[in-house]
């Protein structure tokens, strides 16, 4: 796993990093300016947007807000299943505790943000912990069946009646008040670019695991665990510190969640909210952080629309693009962008050579 | 003697852990011994209690023991499973409750069946008309056009005297009320609005004819070179005879509709439950076909893509239940002969039980619902022994048993492994439907039914050995005993020495403690107790 290449100097390294991540800068860009451009469109003066107003910017920065929460949850899996391969089916589980942990302690114990957020994270590594009882034993579908279980207990605790005084039972956990400075109703822009910089504070911090000597191993581990153990690596120390910093990434946007949303139900901590997050990967892209990006937001906007056009048959409609994705694009949208190098020109023409039978020249 | 010693060292694990299980299912038999009471009466609890997990084990082994065979021959893991099963109990609910709804809807369904069975004959035809290749992949996305427009013009219009589920007085849950107290209101049937029966049946019959056309032109355009397969003798003659067949008994269905849907209101509520098991079990069986060769073959070399696309097909089949039914959970009553709560009940003896058709029977002083506890555990162990016979004794079992252990061999053999998964999904997922029928009676009608059994089920499976039918049938045993006993302690409580008050589980922690109980076997036998070691 040595790095062969030669060192790049620290001013290179520098310049490199714009150049290499120039798609995501110009991203951030626009995702910075992007509640000022729909103000502007909308022909709301930019004090009436600095002041939290109401109006169509406001409505659409709660929307991007939802999705830079469910980005940051769709890294977390990917890492686990994308570059270390572990399929786990209880994934919603640290998305749960992040969001109750961080909506018990607001409301029933006066707890101020930090040292929750830092329970959170501890909570985060606990729940890590207890998968990795499992980890050395089983493997594949069994471990996938082992976490679904775990995730399934935890979801019925939480709607149990014993807890109904912390964590509110079927209807979910109601009356959260989050800290002045980060209410998501008056000061919702703040939200807004909070939630901006954590997701790409994350993306940055897992890409850089992901090329670490650690990730190099967690990427030998999925595609050949017995390999890499023969290599000499204890491959349960590196698929623990996976689980443990997607754990961690979870749990942070479970609190995210729990701040923004006035109602934290249970369904978040279901096995359904872990299939909506292995479709977003999948839709983005399964092994490729960016993926997860471009996921999560398809999937929001997607689920936004179909709603808003649709109504109750949404979701069968969304059960049907899954489906047609597993069947026709098994790799995403970042996947088979780069798997193909897809110029926009070469897909006309294989989409006519689709039809015709007969190969156009290029 | 020597082989049994030499056994026990082998497995030690596995005899260890047996050894524990029974004995906490001795201490927690003794714990339910009511101490104060006379004579049998003592063990009345006991005796509920374990025909109570028997049947709950029965229901979770009808599940089981398909998704374990399919997950072994084809390495699929189902997770549709428990979708299939709550739709086998809707389906049967139907035919219980609503048997016009089933008899109207037949019609359409034979009539779409009728089009595909005609495919080898278009694949003939097709391979004899020379077109040029630009035209042979665009006339197919034409017929598709085509056959959209033609059915999704006709079939809205077919009459299908059903429910609503927007206003009560014609809802699912009000039916199944009227049909638990008894009565029976045959509503009127629909007929054809707006365009005549001639032009209605004969238009769905030309959309399923044109569908069957275009699935062949995609297939025959997809197909590298034109030779395909060559026909057997006989072969076309087949298909056109299943044809006429098919759309026939559509036709015919529709003629006498009123009849037979009157003679089925005027049935026994017994023989209808046997009529709902038997088209559960073939709609089950018809919609495993579909997924199987529809939707699992064209990628079930890739496991983890199929796991996905099943966890979709699961979402969509919930939220079509759900549209149709509604979300409103509802009951399903009991056949008419475990029923019965006048003279002479409950029943004391087996032959009390037999004349008077009680709905309860009195064991050790101890009353026992005769259809949940009784009639599903003997269903339960008719099945275990029925498919551990057909996997035993038959053609098809043999096959299997060889593809579990190893598919590749059987593959070099020479035998059609296409069609074998596609009997086995077919035949696994029958077993699910007939699962949903059998169970709904004692568990209601929800949504949400296949994912709390899913749920039993895996947890059964990852306790007994994932490919294994012991496994299944042992996992679901103790899942099923382990729930009820925890149940059953909810309401007593557990004395634990040197602590004043009782302790009494919350219903919570039934599944926490199935999975709990898996978590630790898994530990201590990685590939579960009847699993092979890898």
């Amino acid at each position: 796993m040595e790095n062969t290449s030669p060192s790049p100097t620290r001013q290179n390294s520098f310049s490199d990093f714009f150049k290499g991540n120039r798609g995501i800068l110009i991203t951030i860009l626009l995702l910075g300016l992007l509640p000022f451009i729909l103000a502007l469109f909308d022909g709301q003066p930019i004090s009436s947007l600095l002041a939290n107003d109401p109006g169509k910017s406001k409505f659409y920065q709660g929307l991007a807000i939802e999705i830079f929460i469910l980005a940051i949850y769709a890294l977390s899996y990917d890492l686990l299943l994308g570059i270390t391969g572990l399929l786990s089916f209880g994934h919603a589980m640290f998305f749960g505790v992040g969001a109750y942990l961080t909506g018990i302690m607001l409301k029933s114990f006066g707890w101020s943000l930090l040292p929750i957020l830092g329970l959170v994270a501890v909570a985060g590594v606990v729940m890590a912990l207890i998968f990795s009882i499992v980890l050395p034993r089983v493997k594949g579908i069994t471990f996938a069946l082992v976490t679904l279980g775990i995730a399934q207990v935890f979801y019925i605790v939480i709607q149990s009646r014993e807890l109904v005084n912390y964590a509110g039972a079927e209807i979910g956990l109601q009356g959260v008040t989050p800290p002045e400075f980060l209410n998501p109703i008056s000061h919702r822009l703040r939200f807004y670019y909070i939630g901006l910089v954590a997701v790409f504070v994350v993306y940055f911090i897992l890409k850089r695991f992901v090329d670490s000597p650690t990730g190099h191993v967690c990427v030998a581990i999925r595609e050949n665990e017995d390999r890499a153990t023969m290599l000499g690596y204890n491959t349960f120390y590196f698929k623990l510190a996976a689980l443990m910093l997607s754990g961690i990434v979870a749990a942070l946007a479970g609190a995210m969640h729990g701040l923004f949303s006035p109602i934290i139900r249970p369904g978040i901590a279901s096995s359904h909210y872990t299939i909506a997050v292995l479709l977003m990967i999948l839709m983005g892209g399964i092994g490729t952080l960016d993926g997860a990006l471009i996921g999560a937001a398809t999937f929001r906007l997607l689920s936004f629309w179909l709603e808003k056009w649709f109504g109750g048959a949404s979701q069968v409609i969304i059960g049907l693009v899954y489906i047609l994705l597993v069947l026709f694009l098994p790799y995403g949208i970042v996947g088979t962008w780069k798997l193909r190098g897809y110029k926009v020109k070469q897909g006309w023409v294989d989409l006519i050579e689709r039809f015709t039978g007969k190969k156009q020249e290029t | 003697m020597n082989t049994l010693i030499s056994s026990f060292r082998r497995n030690r694990t596995f005899w260890i852990t047996l050894l524990v299980l029974i004995i906490i299912f001795a201490l927690g038999v003794r714990g339910l011994v009511d101490q104060e009471a006379e004579g049998g009466e003592r063990y009345k609890n006991v005796v509920i209690t374990i025909l109570r997990g028997l049947s709950t084990g029965s229901i979770i082994f009808l599940v089981a023991s398909g998704f374990s065979i399919i997950f072994g021959l084809m390495s699929v893991l189902n997770m549709a499973h428990g979708a299939i099963f709550m739709v086998g109990a809707y389906v049967g609910w139907t035919v219980a409750v609503r048997p016009d709804t089933v008899v109207d809807a037949t019609t359409p369904i034979a009539l779409l069946i009728s089009g595909f069975l005609l495919v080898p004959v278009w694949d003939q035809i097709i391979k004899k008309i020379k077109i040029s290749p630009a035209l042979s992949r665009l006339w197919p996305w034409l017929g598709l056009i085509l056959t959209l427009l033609v059915l999704g013009f006709l079939l809205p219009k077919y009459p299908i005297t059903s429910w609503d589920v927007g206003s009560y007085e014609i809802s699912p849950v009000n039916f199944a009320f009227a049909a638990s107290q008894g009565q029976v209101n045959v509503p009127e049937p629909e007929q054809f609005q707006g365009i005549s029966p001639l032009i209605g049946l004969g238009g769905i019959l030309l959309g399923s004819i044109l569908a069957g056309i275009t699935v062949t032109g995609f297939v025959a355009s997809r197909r590298p070179t034109t030779a395909g397969r060559a026909p057997q003798p006989g072969a076309l003659r087949k298909s056109l005879i299943n044809f006429i067949i098919v759309a026939l008994l559509g036709l015919l269905l529709y003629i006498f509709n009123t009849p037979i849907s009157n003679f089925l209101y005027t049935l026994d509520s017994t023989w209808l439950f046997i009529v709902a098991i038997l088209v559960a079990v073939a709609t089950g069986a018809g919609l495993g076909i579909l997924i199987e060769s529809t939707l699992i073959r064209p990628i079930y070399e890739s496991h983890m893509y199929v796991l996905m696309l099943t966890l979709g097909v699961n979402a969509i089949i919930i939220e079509v239940v759900r549209s149709i039914w509604g979300a409103p959970e509802f009951t399903m009553h009991r056949p008419s002969v475990f029923a019965g709560t006048g003279e002479g009940c409950p029943a004391e003896s087996f032959g009390d039980l037999l004349q008077y058709k009680c709905s309860t029977i009195r064991i050790l002083g101890g009353r026992v619902r005769t259809y949940n506890e009784i009639f599903i555990t003997i269903l339960g162990i008719v099945v275990l022994i029925a498919v551990w016979l057909l996997l035993q004794r038959t053609r098809l079992g043999m096959i299997v048993r060889a593809g579990v252990q190893d598919s590749e061999m059987v593959k070099a053999l020479g035998i059609n492994v296409q069609r074998i998964f596609t009997i086995v999904f077919s035949l696994g997922v029958g077993l699910a439907a007939m699962g949903g029928v059998i169970g709904a009676p004692s568990t209601g009608l929800t949504t949400t039914l296949g994912d709390s059994l899913l749920i039993n089920m895996l947890v059964a499976l990852a306790i007994g050995g994932l490919t294994s039918y012991p496994g299944a049938a042992a996992g679901a045993l103790i899942v099923g005993l382990l729930q009820q006993f925890i149940i059953k302690y909810g309401q007593i409580g557990i004395n634990i020495p040197f602590v004043e008050e009782a302790f009494k589980p919350s219903p919570p922690l039934v599944p926490a403690m199935t999975v709990l109980l898996m978590v630790v076997i898994l530990l201590v036998l990685p590939q579960g107790l009847f699993g092979r070691k890898e």
